[in-house]
């Protein structure tokens, strides 16, 4: 057993119904426990919201930096440091725009206009995580609910690809299969979990039944499910690894409920047949609607990767990749890509704003940015200020500042500032603001030079 | 406490395969993606500490395949794959059976050998890389240092990257 571990009794204050900075789920029932103006306790949050609003104070990024010659960060003044990263920014041929999946949608709004103004590639974590997953929508079309339509009427949930458990630790309990709805009086006694993953991790763990096929099988199984839907009979004895009557009877199964909800992860789309496979699940889905209902969501990650692509999509046509070099927005995927740019040494200055490239691309593309500058602005010393040349203390979005996020099912959320941030940072949008404002000086300098 | 020092994970005492022979090195599957107690870690914020090392440095490996490599718990392992190679810790995994493939928590680690390539979808392959596990006796890096060896953005002399002393579990910078 683990230690057990008392109740926080000592606070001042209680902020009650703020929402979770962290993943997807975006949970608005947590309540901070405030202390001489930090936050000393979480309620109801899992252990990743809980670890990620008491954060540790150690590595705080506080104060503007930049990398001077002999290759150390040393602390500045707001105005130089802007200034230094407006100059990169306008003296700039091809820069990515990265991140924005940790910050509010306000403060992509001006990032949008900064983007247009230089020409900018403005693109945010889906490219390593869910894009595919937007291109096979884009294809094959999105069957969507919101998560309390699943709340009240899911009776089947299928998790694949997905290790919800880890990643969206409340997801099961607050969403899908633990919560008593309307039409599921008795909660998780009235749902069936399947999940479909290589590894028996631990959402496989607390399922009814769990499908381990072969790694890299996902498009093959998919395959046989639809048809068997569709009333063919299985040539093979095994699918990806699972005998054939595992494989009916799972079908057979799903066409029963009143109402399956699918949950895909990154599973999927890491995978070799990436946006294929979701594009065969999303047709799955489609097959299954012509028995019963049947809907898919893609577990989203961080708490507003869902809201840049949404944004984007309002107010440029495309979800992520935009590709302003030309004044107007482009989109290809393969092409105007953070990865794709990087790995091709296309970027020439690289600004990211709350994320994490040196703790999520693969080293073949954190190898360009170590020849570019890059400009973090974020909140935390991580991985990617080791390879920062200019960094940009923000604000934490949902604690310290309020700000509009979507969750996973695109259900917009406002959160709400409980405590005040650290003197000497700033919030993102105003960073952004004033970056553009600095750009926006030097561009017309640029052009009163060149007129004369 | 929200977070743990390092990983909970089981100590499988029963090490003899009576078929498997010894051997220095296995071929294996690497799987990266996230886990609780690497997303806990990061996401506090608490990169630079030996406890990021000790969540997102881990290969979780079946205990047949330990076995196979003579290794126990919190042994370190180089793991090479064409991209590039890194030294981790293993441990065993509370996800097994899996044997023949490992997983590895993302993080600047897992990255050094996974696969760029997006074929032109954007999103690269995280997941599926083939490589190869060896016991070692060199050190796992912390996150300062490895990220120092591995793109060495601000280092002058190359060679003597070795030789430099370690950039610590806290923030270094100049204040003003
Ligand atoms: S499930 Fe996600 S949103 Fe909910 S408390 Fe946990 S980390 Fe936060």
């Amino acid at each position: 057993m683990a230690n057990y571990e008392p109740p926080v009794t000592d606070y001042d204050s209680i902020v009650e119904n703020c929402t979770c900075a962290f993943c997807g789920c975006n949970c608005d029932d947590l309540d901070y426990l405030i202390k001489d103006g930090h936050v000393v306790g979480v309620r109801h949050a899992c252990r990743l919201g809980a670890s990620k609003i008491m954060e540790d104070m150690d590595q705080r990024l506080m104060v503007p930096m930049i990398r001077g010659e002999d290759g150390e960060l040393a602390e500045t003044d707001w105005d130089t440091a802007l200034d230094k990263a407006a100059e990169l920014i306008a003296g700039a041929i091809r820069p990515i725009f990265y991140g924005w999946s940790e910050t509010s949608i306000e403060t992509m709004h001006h990032g949008l206009e900064l983007g247009e103004l230089v020409g900018a590639v403005l693109d945010n974590q889906a490219t390593i995580c869910h894009g595919p997953s937007l291109q096979a929508v884009q294809n094959a079309g999105y069957p969507i609910s919101t998560l309390g339509e699943v709340k009240n009427r899911a009776d089947m949930c299928l998790y694949t690809g997905s290790n919800a458990m880890n990643s969206h630790p409340r997801h099961m309990a607050r969403y899908s299969t633990f919560p008593r709805g309307y039409f599921r009086p008795r909660g998780r006694f009235d749902r069936t979990v399947v999940t479909l993953d290589p590894k028996y991790s631990d959402t496989a763990k607390m399922s009814d039944i769990w499908v381990g096929f072969e790694q890299n099988g996902d498009y093959e199984f998919y395959n046989a499910i639809r048809a068997v839907l569709k009333g063919k009979k299985l040539q093979k004895e095994f699918i990806s690894g699972i005998p054939k009557e595992d494989v009916e009877e799972l079908a057979e199964a799903m066409k029963n409920v009143q109402f399956g909800a699918l949950f895909f992860g990154l599973g999927l789309t890491h995978t070799l047949s990436k946006q294929r496979n979701i594009d065969i699940a999303i047709q799955m889905v489609a097959d299954l609607n012509s028995y019963t209902k049947w809907i898919l969501m893609p577990m989203r990650g961080h708490f507003n990767v869902n809201g840049f692509n949404i944004f984007m999509a309002f107010e440029t046509g495309f979800p992520y990749g935009v590709d302003f070099a030309r004044g107007y927005q482009r989109y290809m995927n393969g092409e105007t890509n953070t990865i794709d740019l990087l790995t091709r040494k296309e970027c020439d200055v690289f600004m990211v704003i709350a994320a994490d490239p040196g703790a999520h691309y693969p080293g073949g593309a954190i190898k360009h940015l170590a020849e570019i500058p890059v400009i973090q602005v974020d909140i935390h010393w991580g991985p990617s200020t080791e390879i920062a040349d200019v960094v940009l203390p923000g604000s934490f979005v949902g604690v310290e500042v309020g700000g509009t996020s979507y969750r996973m099912d695109g259900v917009p959320i406002w959160m709400k500032k409980a405590i005040d941030k650290p003197e000497s940072c700033r919030d993102d949008e105003w960073i952004i603001k004033e970056l553009l404002e600095r750009v926006k000086k030097i561009k017309a300098e640029q052009g009163a030079l060149a007129s004369k | 406490m929200t977070y743990v020092d390092k990983p909970a994970i089981p100590k499988v005492v029963k090490f003899d395969e009576p078929n498997a022979k010894l051997r220095n090195k296995l071929d294996v599957m690497l799987n990266t993606g996230s886990d609780i107690y690497q997303g806990a870690c990061k996401k506090r914020g608490s990169t630079l500490k030996d406890e990021y090392r000790k969540v997102a440095g881990v290969a979780y490996m079946d205990p047949k395949d330990m076995a196979k490599l003579g290794v126990s718990n919190w042994d370190h392992v180089k793991v090479i794959s064409d991209w590039g190679e890194v030294v981790v810790n293993a441990a065993h995994s509370r996800d097994a059976p899996h044997e023949g493939t490992i997983f590895i928590p993302k993080g600047p680690w897992a990255n050094v050998v996974v696969s760029p390539e997006t074929y032109c979808c954007c999103d690269p392959t995280y997941k599926g890389i083939m490589c190869t596990v060896e016991k070692t006796d060199d050190d796992v890096l912390l996150m300062a240092d490895l990220m120092r060896a591995v793109y060495k953005k601000y280092v002058k002399d190359e060679e003597g990257i070795k030789d430099l002393a370690t950039l610590g579990e806290m923030p270094v910078y100049k204040k003003l």
